[in-house]
């Protein structure tokens, strides 16, 4: 039987921190140069466990805070803590509370890393890191490992909230290209005016008012919706 | 019999009285009858059984309804396709106030008693009182892609709370009962044993179940790796016959009680048997020192004879579906993209049951 014993640990990130952070990482080399040091909650029961992930992290660009506590208590610090890095144990019952956090309140998206003390070879593992949001550590946990593995998570985390940001921006510009597709034909109907001069009626109404052609558009569309 | 590829297997599973089908398929001999060397794997938290089940840690696990269309779906970031073969559980879950919480409403309300089920109504003073005081009530849930999660919208919705009027937290359940003690918790819709230990402390009232809300709603399934499956076609096929024979065998009463012993041992829910019984014997406690409601479907592994019970069909997959839909977790265009038949695998379920049985 495969004994599964593991120190995996999620980590979890403030948004606007990792924007700061993403900007110094170079294509080749995914090590951050921040002089700004991330604030780590390690969220451990186990002390001596947490001592030893202690002793890897300090002297690092990391500044680290060990709380044992659990369940909403746990929650709470993490309130008042604001950290830009959670650090627990996977087998903790916690993870499913701070993997969540994002999904039922305001809190930022966040990545996750697990590291595990067995070697485990499965190309599942690299998928996972792959996607951005869990990376897996495989093997002894060392103190180049740790930091590394944060780092990747980082760099990963980067891209996973670029390519989302991408696809919110693309949705928007579709959208906003609708508005003002409509607020033309509007114009084209009721101002009989041909395609170009509706489209640069829309643009110079934007540029007088130094607002977006989206939203001129919109405000087009909610006169015309009176009518 | 089957000619199984793969002897030896590890289960995934969380220690709740609704995990009683793979305890009891372990201990009664279900898994062994079918050539199965099964070694049960207790969890902590579910996203870790979704990560062993994913990464082929474990070969097997028992997940919550909703968790193998939010695998395929990519909803906790990597699509990964997972199916089940067969529904283990149906209702299970309760909706629980905490004492404090329920004595300002009779409070409020002038009264002694509120009838049970109780109707979300109840708390609406409360919620507009501190609307104004600018806060809100704080409920909790294991796990967003859960029944409980869905029980508890639809209970509030039904009295036209919307989800945005409360806090709602993801509460590991063995730290649901010392938040309410602690106030931090005003109420949390949970499985067994849960609700019963915060009534058996005096810390909560439960009084609405799941069978009170939607009659026969599927819980707990098996989870498998699709890969996994089809690697393994003749073991997924006496797994579920041995799981099939286990909740079979949960249909009689007298069993029940056999196995909230077995469920109480520290290898699985480690917990007193006077608060995992009750609900596998259709009783649901309600408050301390009250005659408890009678639900007799308050768990429910099967029904005798009739083996549609456990069939992980269109319709159960569909109900999920929407429910995730309507809460929403899925886009619309995500569930018109699901292909229910493709999870919820009736033809390997009914495969299994159709094969001929051995004794």
């Amino acid at each position: 039987m495969l004994l599964y014993i593991s120190v995996y640990v999620g980590i979890y990130f403030n948004v606007n921190e990792l924007k700061k952070s993403t900007l110094s990482l170079t294509k080749h080399d995914h090590i951050l140069h921040n002089t700004v040091k991330l604030k780590i909650l390690l969220a451990e029961n186990n002390h001596a466990k947490a001592k030893a992930l202690i002793s890897i992290l300090t002297n690092t660009e990391y500044d680290i805070h060990h709380i044992a506590h659990s369940g909403v208590p746990l929650l709470k610090d993490v309130e008042q803590l604001n950290p830009d890095i959670i650090i627990i144990d996977i087998e903790s019952p916690d993870r499913d509370m701070l993997e969540n956090l994002n999904k039922i309140s305001q809190f930022a998206p966040k990545p996750i890393i697990v590291f595990s003390e067995q070697q485990h070879p499965n190309p599942t593992i690299n998928q996972l890191v792959k996607s951005g949001v869990s990376a897996y550590v495989v093997g002894e946990v060392s103190q180049q490992r740790v930091k590394s593995v944060v780092e990747v998570a980082i760099a990963r985390f980067g891209v996973f909230q670029g390519l989302k940001q991408e696809l919110a921006d693309t949705k928007q510009k579709l959208s906003s290209q609708k508005n003002i597709d409509k607020a033309k034909r509007w114009l084209m109907e009721t101002k009989q005016l041909s395609e170009v001069d509706a489209y640069n009626f829309i643009r110079k109404i934007a540029m007088d008012n130094s607002q977006k052609m989206d939203d001129v558009a919109k405000n087009i569309l909610s006169v015309a919706s009176i009518f | 019999m089957f000619n199984v590829e793969k002897k030896n297997i590890t289960l995934g599973f969380m220690p709740l009285t609704d995990s009683a089908p793979v305890i009891i398929a372990h201990e009664m001999g279900m898994f062994k009858k079918w050539g199965l060397n099964v070694s049960l794997n207790k969890q902590n938290s579910w996203a870790t059984l979704r990560d062993k089940l994913h990464l082929g840690v474990i070969d097997a696990a028992q997940m919550l309804a909703p968790m193998p269309i939010a695998s395929q779906l990519g909803l906790y970031g990597q699509k990964s396709q997972v199916i089940t073969p067969i529904i283990l559980s149906r209702n299970g879950n309760g909706i629980t106030l905490s004492t404090k919480l329920y004595k300002k409403i009779l409070t409020q309300q002038n009264t002694t008693k509120i009838d049970m089920p109780f109707s979300a109504n109840i708390l609406l003073n409360e919620i507009e009182k501190r609307k104004k005081e600018g806060n809100k009530l704080t409920f909790a849930v294991v796990f967003p892609y859960s029944c409980h999660y869905y029980q508890l919208i639809e209970w509030l919705n039904r009295s036209n709370i919307a989800l945005s009027d409360i806090n709602l937290l993801i509460v590991p359940p063995s730290d649901m009962m010392p938040s309410m003690q602690s106030g931090d918790l005003d109420g949390f819709c949970v499985g067994g044993p849960w609700n019963a230990k915060a009534v058996r402390e005096g810390v909560g009232i439960t009084g609405v179940t799941s069978s009170d809300l939607y009659q026969n709603s599927p819980e707990k399934v098996l989870g498998l790796m699709s890969n996994w499956q089809q690697q393994h076609p003749q073991t997924t096929l006496a797994l579920v016959s041995a799981l099939y024979e286990a909740c079979q065998w949960l249909e009689n009463i007298p069993n029940r009680f056999e196995a909230a012993r077995l469920l109480s041992r520290s290898c699985y829910l480690d917990t007193n048997i006077d608060v995992i019984a009750p609900s596998l014997l259709g009783s649901c406690l309600t408050f301390n020192n009250t005659t408890p409601r009678k639900i007799p479907t308050y768990n429910q592994f099967s029904t005798l004879g009739d083996a549609e019970f456990n069939n992980p069909g269109q319709y159960s997959g569909e109900n999920i579906a929407n429910l995730m839909k309507e809460s929403g977790h899925i886009s619309s265009q995500q569930r018109a993209e699901l292909n229910i038949a493709a999870i919820f695998r009736k033809d390997i379920y009914e495969r299994a049951i159709n094969s001929p049985k051995c004794n």
